[in-house]
């Protein structure tokens, strides 16, 4: 008698959200089914990967970075190019320096750059701002006007300001928000269910759920995405089912593994490789932990992860 | 220098000091009351005193607006005397203990609670007996010819009464029985405790004076309750209560602890309770009930385990300290003279058993109370307080856990909180479109509102989410007249405005006092789930709900399962049973056989503890939310928006 595999039927089911328009629109999520358990049902949408260039790109100094992107001045420039990235799906662009405590640059200059590069690209694009409450509020509201009809990602809702970000971002201007958490699933509901309050419908929400480098309490943020998905397959909890987007590069690039030089680590070996290995492990263990996107920075490392993907769906 | 305290309709008091003391400590020292839950940290701004006249050098704080440190206003904890000054020390900063009130037993509620207690606790095979016993005897008085000596002639008119074999007649029967004996021409009344074959004197007085007296206290953290009551027909003779005195060195257990470390510290928190709280609340009970304080025969004492412990002045360190161990759990044989307390000295003082370092004889002699040890059903019993403790079980087993809710049930870690005393709002309704409020106020038909006590608290926190004023977070989400946001936002609901105060202070609650409420029932409820996830339970099980807590006259079991902070279970089953744990020790006072009970509780009960408990924190973040996290364990909440 040959083997019969058991299949594991979930009653729940993650929410599809689209991205973008045109060609290059994307739909994150929409599965019934944990992640790469392909052996138990089709993985709808394979998870995607989104290229973060950052305002101050023109910082970057990774030898393999600095290649890929030669000659490069603008936000539009680094666009254009990350969109010929091997295995992007879509561009995230990072404001970092609208940071009142940093460069503080104004929200004119950054709607003008994120302007630019949505004439120049046809990729969906996400938004990442600057963590101060203030300036993101006003930041995301303008780029989500600037941007309409685009169908773009806004990321970062979070408690305390989700009812600007979000009446603004998806009930004026049409675009998706993302519910961002740290390391909580009690805390995500709560975000997600606030949301619903402003009648935000589901299909507009993706989550950001709380990240973190391997090795820097990755195990928070592996325990959160699997009790999350959890409750959203298992339990059918319509609160968790939003897709998940996790913003690795924005950690990994941070951590003393990436950042430190080959002078003062002559035994860790070549830096940019490190860069690229946190990168890589961070995103794999992402994605197999339930992320349906991840963004990320080395194009080394998203052609890695890309093949990942692709293996296993 | 010197120091003047003017008390607000009170006499002044005067004391001497240096330059750079801190005025909430030489208050202290002075014997000034001044609320100061934070125990000084400046945290909680209750100690606000108004400067009359000379200087204080003082830190500015949050809970001071220009305008009022313009008017002298100053928090004493952030004060260092630098010359003469006078101060006025305002009625609400000591409030809690001129507050002292002697309840009115002629409404037949307060009667009824413990005739209930009684009953049900007969009714489960409770015998309400104790041995004291008042005998009037009749003697021969001596001649020339008769010449035995006092002691056997009442030695032998006891025996010829009683059949006993022994009577003891201890020294301070001794001293005065001469005299005693000869002024009432040998017509007396002899109190005393009949064990087996002996009788033991404990009191001899005139004929007339009959009553023997039994005393039932509640030392609560924030709030102390007493009941002295017949010890032969069990009525009640007279009903009082008043702040502990404790107060002034700090609100919540920890920092009382902290407190009686310190040197002296032991005896401090000692008098403040017994001299300063109980002596003048069983005085003024005995004398409200005619008789005197040698007639109270036997004590009795529901409190926490901390409470237990400076009480009877012995450390209570331990009980902070890991690995949590008090010094006892029950004691038997102390006696009211050893405590000092007003009472016959030879009165056993029964101490309700402790069960761990946080659910203390408060809780067992509650458990006891509500009958739940002797039920098929499923019971959940639940005491508000400082710390919530929680008991679930029937009669086959018995869980219990606590946690630390903070002082917001009783107004603590509010702005405009306060206790259940005058001026306190315990009630509001709320209109949906206009926002319009009626508000029920404690005291008297003129009474205006001074705060906010705790079941006010629930019903205007339920009533802004109801009418969707406030959301999930508690956060302001909808505008109105009512609805005031300060320069930084943030949002708060105006109850009463500075006119319609009885301070002249407007009395809001803002979003801070909301979230730390939000954390408050968010710790009770949590601990809950987490007792009842751990017997493998839900809330479909329970059959009946007692809740206890002085945190006002009856809290609105609706509105508190609206906002997620009691099991939603059908309204019915809920029991409001006032404060069980001065039940219990009625009952105790008057049975010996409800005192082996209680102890019988105390052994038989599972101690849960939620700090080492890997699921509580989850539970906690999920209750953090109106109603909670997760909405389908509550049903029956509603938002009518």
């Amino acid at each position: 008698m040959s083997f019969v595999p058991k299949t594991q039927p979930f009653s729940g089911k993650i929410n599809a959200v689209t991205l973008g328009t045109g060609d290059k629109a994307i739909v994150i999520g929409g599965q019934n089914v944990l992640p790469f358990y392909t052996f138990d049902a089709p993985i709808e949408n394979a998870p995607k990967v989104g290229v973060e260039i950052t305002d101050t790109a023109n910082e970057w100094t990774a030898p393999g970075l600095r290649e890929f992107y030669a000659g490069c001045t603008t936000m539009a420039d680094y666009a254009k190019k990350a969109e010929t990235m091997e295995g992007a799906d879509f561009l995230c662009l990072h404001f970092e320096s609208a940071d009142p405590n940093g460069a503080n640059r104004s929200v004119e200059e950054c709607v003008a750059d994120a302007k630019s590069v949505a004439e120049a690209v046809s990729m969906p694009i996400v938004i990442m701002g600057c963590k101060n409450l203030e300036k993101d509020g006003e930041l995301f509201s303008k780029i989500a006007e600037a941007l309409q009809g685009k169908n773009i990602l806004v990321m970062s809702a979070r408690a305390e300001d989700y009812k600007t970000v979000g009446a603004s971002v998806v009930l004026a201007y049409g675009q998706k928000v993302g519910a961002e958490t740290a390391d909580d699933i009690n805390l995500a509901k709560q975000l997600n269910i606030m949301l619903k309050g402003l009648n935000i419908p589901a299909e507009s929400v993706v989550m950001n759920v709380g990240t973190a480098a391997v090795g820097y309490g990755y195990e928070y943020v592996a325990s959160t995405l699997d009790r999350i998905r959890d409750a959203a397959l298992k339990q059918a909890d319509a609160d968790l089912q939003m897709p998940i987007v996790a913003p690795v590069s924005a950690d990994t690039w941070g951590v003393k593994e990436s950042t430190a030089s080959e002078e003062d680590e002559p035994a860790w070996g070549c830096a940019e490789e490190r860069a690229i290995h946190m990168e890589v492990s961070t995103a794999a263990a992402n994605l197999t932990g339930g992320a349906d996107a991840v963004i990320m920075r080395h194009p080394a490392a998203v052609a890695t992860i890309k093949k990942f993907i692709n293996e296993l769906v | 220098m010197k120091v003047t305290f003017q008390i607000q309709g009170g006499t002044p008091v005067e004391i001497e000091c240096n330059a750079g003391d801190n005025l909430l400590e030489l208050a202290r020292r002075a014997n000034v009351a001044i609320d100061a839950p934070c125990s000084g940290n400046g945290s909680c701004g209750k100690c606000r005193v108004q400067l009359l006249s000379g200087e204080l050098e003082s830190i500015p704080s949050r809970h001071i607006t220009p305008e009022e440190y313009e008017a002298g206003w100053r928090l004493s904890c952030s004060c260092k005397v630098v010359g003469d000054c006078t101060v006025l020390v305002p009625d609400i900063a000591s409030a809690y203990q001129s507050r002292m009130k002697t309840a009115d037993l002629s409404s037949p509620e307060e009667v009824a609670i413990f005739q209930e207690t009684q009953k049900q606790l007969k009714e489960s095979g409770i015998v309400f007996e104790n041995p004291f016993l008042s005998l009037e005897l009749t003697m021969e008085e001596p001649t020339l010819e008769d010449t035995m000596p006092d002691n056997e002639r009442l030695t032998r008119a006891i025996q010829e009464q009683l059949e006993v074999d022994t009577v003891e007649i201890p020294f301070c029967v001794m001293e005065k029985l001469a005299s005693t004996l000869r002024r009432e021409q040998f017509h007396v009344r002899v109190k005393g405790e009949k064990q087996g074959n002996t009788f033991r004197c404990m009191e001899i007085t005139g004929a007339q004076d009959s009553v023997i007296a039994g005393c039932a206290i509640d030392i609560g953290t924030t709030t102390v309750t007493m009941v002295l009551v017949d010890l032969a027909t069990g009525k009640i003779l007279a009903k009082g209560s008043s702040g502990n005195g404790q107060i002034r060195y700090g609100a919540d257990v920890i920092n009382r602890i902290i407190q009686q470390a310190k040197p002296g510290g032991r005896k401090s928190l000692q008098d403040a309770i017994i001299k300063e709280t109980l002596t003048p609340i069983i005085a003024n009970l005995c004398r409200s009930a005619g008789i005197s304080a040698r007639s109270i025969l036997r004590l009795s004492v529901g409190a926490n385990t901390t409470m237990n412990h400076l009480f009877v002045g012995v450390d209570a360190e331990p009980v902070r300290m890991e690995p949590y161990i008090p010094s006892f759990f029950s004691w038997e044989g102390l006696k009211a003279g050893d405590l000092k307390l007003p009472a016959n000295p030879l009165a056993p003082v029964i101490i309700a058993p402790n069960i761990g370092s946080y659910v203390g004889g408060d809780i067992t002699a509650g458990t006891l109370a509500t009958g739940l040890w002797d039920s098929d059903e499923m019971s959940l019993f639940i005491d508000l307080g400082t710390n919530g403790e929680i008991v679930f079980g029937n009669r086959d087993f018995m869980m219990s856990c606590a946690c630390s809710a903070g002082p917001a049930f009783e107004g603590g870690d509010i702005s405009c909180g306060m206790r259940a005393t005058d001026g306190a709002i315990e009630a509001c309704v709320l209109d949906k479109d206009t926002m319009e409020l009626t508000l029920t106020i404690v005291g008297d038909a003129e009474q205006k509102p001074v705060g906010i006590c705790g079941s006010g608290i629930i019903d205007i926190i339920s009533e802004l989410f109801r009418c969707g004023i406030i959301n999930a977070k508690g956060l302001f989400v909808r505008e109105g007249s009512r609805v005031q946001r300060d320069e930084h936002g943030m949002g708060r609901f105006v109850l009463a405005t500075p006119e319609e105060s009885e301070t002249g202070r407007e009395i809001s609650i803002n979003e801070v006092d909301i979230d730390n409420f939000i954390r408050a029932k968010g710790a009770i409820f949590s601990a809950i789930h987490t007792l009842l996830e751990a017997v493998d339970m839900d809330s479909s099980m329970i059959d009946r709900v007692y809740v206890a807590g002085g945190i006002g006259s009856g809290i609105n079991m609706k509105n508190s399962v609206n906002i997620g902070m009691l099991p939603d279970v059908e309204l019915e089953k809920f029991r409001y049973i006032g404060n069980s744990s001065l039940s219990g020790a009625y009952a105790m006072v008057m049975s010996d056989a409800a005192v082996e009970k209680c102890t019988q509780l105390a052994t038989n009960m599972t101690y849960l503890e939620l700090s080492t408990h890997p699921g509580y924190m989850d539970n906690f973040v999920a209750a953090c939310f109106l109603p909670h996290t997760d909405a389908r364990m509550f049903p029956n909440s509603r938002q009518e928006v």
